[in-house]
C-alpha cells in the first residue's frame, strides 16, 4: 500500500501543474488578492473623500448662514444656477449631466429659529448609486449648524443639560455582553473557517484524484497496474491516502499562507486582535478541529477516487467533480448562517455537523461530549465510502468501460 | 506450458440503445447479455509462439484480458504448467507477463522508475530488480534513455520500456495484445526481436495481431477466433496449407468467408 502511496506522491511532486495549483497559487495568490483589494478599495475611498465636489445651492438666500458655511468648505466648489425650486426635472438633469455632483435645495420656509418653524427639510439631489461621500461631507457642515440651532432653542426654553440629554435620548440601553472576545469573533468568522478548509481540501484533492484514477485509464497504465500481484484493496488505499494527503496539504498550505500574509498585511490593531484570538483557542481545540477534519477528508478522497476511476478520461472525471463542489458547499453555507446551532437535526447532517462543531470549537463553546457522535457518524460514513471505493475498484464494468 | 479450455465471458448490456448496428446483429447478443467469448480453447507449449488471429470484435482482447487476470472468466479453465490460475488470480499475475498495444507509462517517472515500481509490486528485492533491469537494458538497448522521464520518449522507446516492465518478474508465459499496432517499423522490429528472444529462452508467447507477416515470421501455432469461438487451432504449416500458401486466404477460410 505504501509502495503505491510513495510512487503516487513522487509522481505528484514531479507534476509542475499540480504543484502550482496546490502550493504556489495559494502562497502567491492570497497576498495578491488581499493586497490588491485593499490597495484599490483604499484608493477609491480616499478619492471619494478628498475629491473636490461641484455643487449648486437653490434658495441660498433663505439660509445665508448655512450657505456661507458650505461656501467656506475647501473641497466643495459652488456652481451658480438660475434653476428654481419647482423645476425638479431641471435640477435632476443638472446632476445627471454631471455638471454638478449634487444640488442642495433650501425651502423658503427655512429658519434657524426652530422654535418657530419646527423641523427644516432640505432636499439633496445626487446620484446615490456608486461610491460617494456627498452626504457625509455635507453633514459635517450642516450638523454643526443644526447643533447650534438646537442648543439655542434649548437655551430659549430654559432646559438644562440633564433634561436636554433626556429629551434627545429618553431611554438608553447599555449593552454588557457576557460573550468574551473569542466567542464574539468566533460567531462572526467561525463559520468561514470550516467553509474555507472544506472547499480547499476538496479542491486540493481534486487534481491528484483525477490524475491517479481517470488519468491512469487515459494513459493506459491502469490495466498493467491491475494485473500486478498487489491486492486490490491495498491499491485503492494507496491511492486513497495520496488524495487525502494532497487535500490536507493543500488546505494547510493555503490556510497557513492566509494566516501569515494576513498578519503581514494587516498592521497594528489587527495583529493584536488575531494573536489574541488565536491565543484564546487552546491546543486541545486545535487538535480536535484537526481530528474532525480527518473523516471529512476521507469522505472527500473516497468519493473523488470513485468518481475518477469510473470516468474514462480527465475531462469526464472533472465533469463529475464540479457538481460535487456545489453539493459540498450547501451544508457548509447553511452552517455559516447566523442562528444555526449544533443541535437537533443539524447535528445529524453530514459535513454540516462538522462545520458547526468546528465553529463551536473556535468560539470555545463546544460541548465536548457532542463531538463523539459527530466524529463517529462521520467516520462511519467515511468507512462506508472507502469500502464502496474498494468494491468499485473490483468491478470490471467500472475499470473497463 | 499454458492451456485454455472452454473459456467464456459475457457482459451485461446496460443500455441496448447504445449498441452499434454491428453489435445488434451479432448472434452473441442474447437478451440483456453480450456473450463476448463463448468457447475459446488453445494451448501453447514451452518455446512456442502462438498467434491469435480474428476480426475486430472477435473476442481476442477479452480472451487475453482473462489470461492476464484483469477480467474474471464466467467459466472455463486456464492452466499454467497444470495449475488452474482462474481461482488464484495472484498466481496468474506472478506467472504471466502481459503487454497490450495501448499500454502507457507513468510520464513523470523515468523509464527505470517505471520498471522498478512494477518489480517492487511483484515483491522483488531492490537488488534483484537492479540486476534484472541491467539485463533487460542490454537486451533491449535501453541504457541511453533509461534515466530520463518517460513523457519525452519516442513511441519505440516507450514500447521497449513497456516490454521490460512486462517481463521484469521473469514470467512463465508472456501474453501480448496487439503489441505492434500503431508502432512504426523500427518499434515493430523491437517487439518482433523481443518475441524471438523469448522463444529462444523457451518462454511460451501468446500474441494477438492483424499482421499476417508477423505470424509467418514468428509463430509455431495459430489460433483463429471469430464471434467468441475458436474456429481454428493448428500449426503454421497446416494453416498455410489451407489455401494455396496465402495466409490471408487461409484466415478467411477459417472464418468461413474464403
Amino acid at each position: 500500500m505504501w509502495l503505491v502511496f510513495r510512487k503516487e506522491i513522487k509522481e505528484l511532486l514531479r507534476d509542475r501543474k499540480t504543484l502550482f495549483f496546490m502550493i504556489a497559487l495559494p502562497l502567491l495568490l492570497f497576498p495578491l488578492i488581499f493586497g490588491g483589494v485593499a490597495y484599490f478599495s483604499g484608493k477609491a475611498i480616499e478619492k471619494a473623500q478628498t475629491k473636490t465636489l461641484k455643487y449648486a445651492v437653490i434658495g441660498a438666500e433663505y439660509a445665508p448662514m448655512l450657505s456661507a458655511k458650505i461656501l467656506e468648505t475647501n473641497d466643495l466648489s459652488r456652481i451658480n444656477t438660475d434653476l428654481k425650486q419647482d423645476n425638479e426635472t431641471g435640477i435632476k438633469n443638472l446632476v445627471t449631466s454631471e455638471a454638478v455632483d449634487f444640488v442642495l435645495v433650501i425651502p423658503a420656509t427655512y429658519s434657524n429659529d426652530i422654535l418657530n418653524t419646527g423641523q427644516n427639510t432640505l432636499n439633496l439631489y445626487l446620484n446615490d448609486a456608486g461610491l460617494n461621500m456627498v452626504q457625509r461631507r455635507l453633514n459635517k457642515v450642516i450638523d454643526d449648524l443644526a447643533e447650534v440651532n438646537r442648543d439655542q432653542a434649548f437655551r430659549t426654553l430654559g432646559v438644562n443639560d440633564t433634561i436636554q440629554k433626556g429629551l434627545l435620548d429618553p431611554i438608553v440601553v447599555k449593552k454588557i455582553s457576557t460573550a468574551d472576545k473569542r466567542e464574539d469573533l468566533g460567531e462572526k468568522i467561525g463559520g468561514l473557517i470550516p467553509y474555507m478548509i472544506f472547499i480547499l481540501c476538496l479542491q486540493g484533492a481534486m487534481l491528484p484524484a483525477v490524475d491517479i484514477g481517470a488519468g491512469e485509464k487515459e494513459r493506459g497504465t491502469l490495466e498493467t497496474l491491475l494485473i500486478s500481484p498487489i491486492p486490490r484493496n491495498q491499491l485503492v488505499l494507496g491511492k486513497f491516502f495520496t488524495i487525502a494527503f494532497a487535500g490536507v496539504t493543500s488546505a494547510m498550505v493555503t490556510v497557513g499562507s492566509l494566516f501569515v500574509w494576513g498578519v503581514v498585511l494587516s498592521q497594528g490593531m489587527a495583529i493584536e486582535l488575531i494573536t489574541e484570538f488565536m491565543g484564546a483557542i487552546s491546543a486541545v481545540d486545535f487538535i480536535l478541529m484537526f481530528a474532525m477534519l480527518v473523516p471529512i477528508v476521507a469522505i472527500f478522497a473516497a468519493v473523488l477516487l470513485s468518481m475518477s476511476i469510473y470516468a474514462k478520461s480527465f475531462k469526464e472525471a472533472q465533469g463529475y467533480m464540479t457538481p460535487l463542489v456545489f453539493i459540498v458547499i450547501i451544508p457548509i453555507i447553511l452552517a455559516m448562517l447566523p442562528g444555526i446551532k449544533l443541535e437537533g437535526v443539524y447535528a445529524w447532517v453530514p459535513l454540516m455537523n462538522v462545520a458547526l462543531a468546528i465553529k463551536e470549537l473556535i468560539k470555545g463553546t463546544m460541548d465536548y461530549m457532542a463531538l463523539i457522535p459527530i466524529f463517529l457518524s462521520t467516520t462511519a460514513i467515511a468507512g462506508v465510502l472507502i469500502t464502496f471505493c474498494i468494491y468499485w475498484f473490483n468491478r470490471e464494468k467500472v475499470l473497463f468501460r | 506450458m499454458i492451456e485454455i479450455k472452454q473459456l467464456a465471458k459475457k457482459f451485461k448490456v446496460e443500455n441496448p440503445k447504445k449498441l452499434s448496428e454491428q453489435e445488434k446483429k451479432d448472434p452473441r447478443l442474447k437478451g440483456r447479455f453480450f456473450h463476448s467469448v463463448q468457447d475459446v480453447n488453445f494451448s501453447c507449449n514451452t518455446g512456442q509462439v502462438l498467434g491469435l488471429l480474428g476480426p475486430n470484435g472477435a473476442g481476442k482482447t477479452t480472451t487475453l484480458r482473462m489470461l492476464s487476470s484483469a477480467l474474471k472468466p464466467d467459466s472455463g479453465e486456464i492452466l499454467i504448467d497444470g495449475q488452474d490460475v482462474v481461482k488464484n488470480s495472484i498466481l496468474a499475475r506472478q506467472k504471466i507477463g502481459f503487454l497490450s498495444g495501448s499500454t502507457g507509462l507513468y510520464g513523470r517517472l523515468t523509464g527505470r522508475e517505471n520498471i522498478e515500481y512494477f518489480g517492487t509490486l511483484h515483491g522483488m528485492s531492490p537488488q534483484a530488480i537492479k540486476d534484472k533491469i541491467e539485463e533487460l537494458a542490454q537486451l533491449l538497448d535501453l541504457s541511453t534513455f533509461l534515466d530520463r522521464r518517460s513523457e519525452n520518449y519516442s513511441t519505440g522507446m516507450k514500447q521497449k520500456v513497456s516490454i521490460a516492465r512486462a517481463v521484469v518478474h521473469s514470467p512463465k508465459v508472456v501474453v501480448l495484445d496487439e503489441p505492434t499496432t500503431g508502432l512504426d517499423i523500427m518499434a515493430t522490429q523491437t517487439v518482433i526481436d523481443f518475441i524471438q528472444t523469448l522463444k529462444n529462452q523457451q518462454t511460451p508467447v501468446i500474441f494477438s495481431t492483424h499482421h499476417l507477416d508477423e505470424v509467418k515470421e514468428l509463430c509455431d501455432t495459430v489460433t483463429v477466433i471469430d464471434e467468441g469461438t475458436t474456429k481454428y487451432n493448428g500449426d503454421l504449416s497446416s494453416f498455410t496449407a489451407l489455401a494455396n500458401g496465402s495466409l490471408h486466404h487461409s484466415f478467411l477460410t477459417t472464418i468461413g468467408k474464403g
